[in-house]
């Protein structure tokens, strides 16, 4: 039977008159990697914090391992990694001092071994402190000290923020060691849609705090779908195929988002509309996060009129 | 052993301040009352000549550990400000709390573990330093008279306004209001028993005082700190 590790129940988080998280509905089964994606200020660190009971909900609860969040006893947080956003460590310790501290709090789990294989890896030095390593030294370190008690359930906010593009492919190879071990879940926010894509098995998308996907990657990218029709006089004046997201119209063409829409479907409101001819242009991940969440009228200034 | 690792780390954030503050006590202390042991020599018994008309106010007028009082007060006061504003005041700016509150044990042994560093630093950088002048100022034929009792428990009287001033900074460091309404409380309150502890004569009222004040802080810094977002 397959677990729900993370499961949150109307979840709303208010700062003042500001909403930033709108009755966010999630479950995460257990042994998925779940990449968390949203635009900046979507409420995807007020998610992860509510999650795990830094900041209290304005309504609805959250459920972490099967604990409500906002009483999670030292037992379960044992059985959570968490990455924070940024890496904010202890400046002052170095590598070998936070080792000692962190092992503290796992006296069974710790594994030494694989911290140091680990550290080594990664190519840093015990000695040095945390203030004089770079972002993503400081992201490995995070890492590592996050993977080595073996955690049930890992939670990263942005871990790859900030890091180049070698540093981060280290990171997510870093993440797959965890990944590979079995029945292990991961929740990772991210801006960085390749991340996702290479690592995940599930999309969670948040948007203005409205969750606007759970699903699995392939659903996701089977679901966003960008058409572009194009019509011998004139595009007609409305449009009404289903699982419509967006729609810009210049002359002759009609470019459409659409989320969930069958191609038999649209084949079938292509002749019924008239087009001359119709294709779908493949999308990346990005692109298609990019449609997805995209505000209406984004592109009114360019090309094409938002209708 | 988790509450031992949290307790060195606090500890270990103390540090520099502490040994500052006990380097600079211990020097500006010492001086004091080896300068006036040298040069107020005359004013001890065995030193006088035969016939010399003792004047026992000056006698007890230069009992010099009290010239360590106002540097005592003000080093612990410092040292409590400091302290607060390290243990609760930078981890918001260095956004380590979510880092340290994602420990496996509850809140309450966070939060006890920076109260009980802070407490130890202060027994440890001016508890120890100040028994070690009283000491030093007690042995017979450095002074005419020795300091008194009441001396050396007026100067753990500084100490403990020091650690209200620590708990002021600590309540106000964590509380989210607006500056101008209720953040300001702890160090108000803070100020207030100090202003007031300083204008008791009697001891019981010092202490009363001092105790109504820390039982005060405590009960809001725990509330705070338990309910608090981060």
């Amino acid at each position: 039977m397959i677990e729900t590790v993370l499961e949150t129940e109307g979840l709303t988080k208010y700062y003042g008159s500001t909403l930033a998280v709108d009755h966010l509905d999630l479950k995460i089964p257990q042994g998925c990697i779940c990449g968390f994606v949203g635009r900046n200020g979507a409420g995807k660190t007020t998610a992860i914090k509510l999650m795990l009971g830094l900041l209290r909900p304005t309504a609805g609860s959250s459920r972490l391992l099967g604990c409500d969040s906002q009483q999670l006893k030292p037992a379960i947080r044992q059985r959570i990694g968490y990455v924070t956003e940024g890496h904010r460590l202890f400046r002052w310790m170095s590598i070998a001092e936070l080792e000692k501290f962190q092992r503290s709090f796992f006296p069974k789990q710790w594994d030494d071994k694989f911290f140091a294989d680990m550290i080594e890896y990664f190519n840093l030095p015990r000695r040095r402190k945390i203030k004089h390593l770079s972002n993503g030294e400081r992201a490995q370190v995070s890492l590592a000290l996050a993977l080595a008690p073996n955690p049930e359930l890992l939670i990263m906010d942005d871990p790859t923020l900030g890091l180049d593009a070698a540093i981060r492919r280290q990171f997510l190879e870093g993440m797959i060691e965890l990944i590979m071990r079995q029945g292990r879940t991961v929740l990772f926010s991210s801006h960085i849609l390749g991340d996702v894509e290479r690592v995940s098995d599930r999309i969670v998308v948040i948007d203005k705090g409205v969750l606007r996907a759970n699903c699995s990657l392939e659903e996701f990218r089977a679901a966003v779908k960008k058409v572009i029709l194009s019509f011998a006089d004139s595009t007609p004046a409305e449009v009404d195929i289903d699982g419509l997201l967006h729609c810009r119209r210049s002359e002759k063409e009609l470019e459409l988002i659409l989320v969930s829409t069958t191609d038999d479907h649209i084949g079938k409101w292509a002749d019924r509309t008239g087009a001359e001819r119709y294709h779908i242009v493949k999308m990346n991940l990005e692109d298609q996060f990019i449609e997805f969440t995209a505000p209406p009228g984004r592109k009114k200034l360019f090309r094409w009129e938002e209708i | 052993m988790r509450f031992l690792a949290l307790l060195r780390k606090e500890l270990r954030e103390c540090l520099p301040w502490m040994l500052l503050v006990a380097i600079a006590f211990f020097a500006v202390g010492g001086f004091l009352l080896r300068a006036e042991a040298y040069y107020g020599g005359y004013r001890h018994y065995s030193r006088l000549s035969p016939g010399t008309v003792v004047d026992h106010y000056q006698l007890t007028y230069y009992q010099t550990l009290n010239l360590t009082g106002p540097w005592l007060f003000c080093l612990s006061i410092g040292l409590g400000l400091v302290l607060g504003v390290r243990h609760f005041w930078i981890p918001h700016f260095t956004r380590t709390w979510p880092f340290l509150l994602h420990r496996s044990v509850s809140r309450k042994s966070i939060l006890a573990a920076k109260l009980t560093a802070g407490t130890i630093a202060f027994v440890i950088s001016l508890g120890t330093v100040w028994v070690a002048l009283y000491w030093y100022a007690s042995r017979p034929e450095v002074f005419a008279i020795p300091p008194t009792v009441r001396v050396f428990i007026e100067g753990w009287i500084f100490i403990m306004l020091g650690l209200v001033a620590y708990l002021g900074t600590a309540l106000s460091g964590l509380s989210t209001a607006n500056w101008y309404t209720t953040k300001i409380f702890g160090l108000v309150l803070a100020t207030v028993i100090i202003v007031t502890t300083l204008s008791q004569w009697t001891l019981a009222g010092i202490f009363t005082s001092i105790a109504v004040s820390v039982a005060i802080l405590l009960s809001q810094i725990f509330d705070t700190f338990l309910r608090r977002e981060f």
